[in-house]
């Protein structure tokens, strides 16, 4: 999920960007590097996707939704620092244009889906790299890690009240993890799990 | 590696095309509801949530369920993107070029 300006007290704000900036610096570096005439199609090309994907919002029982992400893809098919960047790109546009997570929110939502999301991706599809699904089980670790970030970050907020009453976001622990973990577990990680193995098996190049 | 432009491009005109498909659910995801859900739920809107400051965005929520203006939104966040992309690579070749 995109967490929204006001869920998150001052302190989980400023420890976010002070963890995300640096990284977003050197990650900025990374995609400097890597981006020339050629390159520079193809990773505006999966960055769009990834802002596409997120807009395919699958209801699941319970009454909520959610959506893929796509930041494993781009770590797979490029690098985890260019996924992590490519999606906090996407997710900065999505905060001003759209409205769709809040600025204060922006270091957790990108440390959560662009960089949990990328890396973790990442590093499972190359322990596993050899089986016919490790794209697929890449997606769906990427996306079950976010997902468990957000579930802390949100469910440590009830720690900040007055007067016995909640300032940010008021659910727990014991509520967001079952909540937010447990759906991507069993539904949205499937989902990632699929696009990623998909798209991943698309648009490579057969005969290289 | 290699990626196949072609295909890659293939892929994100047919996801483009079923984007209404988005639009189906009314659902919204768990934990992003309007301020009143709250009020519902624990029986007041928590102090941060309620006084928030934050943006006044472009186009809220992608149209709030036009499709016209979903399909709008898709292309101004891949305009945005590529926008974004090519001065970071004008930014790197001027340097390079008064290095």
């Amino acid at each position: 999920m995109h967490i929204p300006d006001g869920y998150l007290s001052p302190i989980t704000i400023v420890t976010s960007y002070s963890i995300a900036i640096p990284l977003w610096i050197y990650g900025f570096k990374k995609l400097k590097k890597e981006l020339n005439e050629e390159t520079l199609p193809l990773i505006g090309g999966l960055s769009a996707l990834s802002f596409i994907i997120m807009m395919f919002n699958i209801p699941i029982p319970g009454g909520t939704s959610g959506h893929a992400i796509g930041a494993t893809l781009i770590a797979l098919l490029f690098n985890p620092w260019i996924g992590f960047i490519s999606v906090s790109l996407v997710l900065l546009i999505q905060a001003i244009i759209f409205g769709d997570g809040g600025i204060s929110s922006l270091a957790v939502n990108s440390l959560s889906m662009a960089f949990i999301g990328s890396f973790i991706g990442y590093y499972t599809f190359k322990i596993i790299k050899n089986k016919k699904i490790a794209p697929f089980i890449a997606g769906w670790s990427g996306i079950v890690a976010s997902s468990l970030f957000i579930a802390i970050i949100l469910g440590i907020q009830p720690f900040w009240s007055e007067n016995g009453k909640p300032l940010y976001f008021p659910f727990g622990l014991t509520i967001t993890i079952p909540a937010i973990v447990g759906s991507h577990l069993l539904f949205f990680g499937i989902i990632e799990g699929i696009f990623t193995n998909f798209i991943f098996k698309k648009v490579q190049n057969e005969n290289r | 590696m290699k990626i196949d432009r072609k295909k890659l491009f293939i892929t994100l005109f047919i996801l483009f095309i079923l984007l209404p498909l988005g639009l189906i659910t009314e659902y919204s995801a768990w934990g992003e509801w309007d301020n009143e859900v709250y009020k519902k739920m624990i029986g007041f809107i928590p102090k941060g949530i309620a006084e928030a400051k934050t943006i006044t965005p472009l186009i809220p929520d992608y149209g709030e369920g036009s499709i016209i203006i979903y399909y709008l939104s898709a292309i101004i966040g891949s305009i945005i993107i590529y926008l974004t992309l090519f001065t970071i690579l004008k930014l790197k070749k001027s340097k390079n070029e008064t290095d």
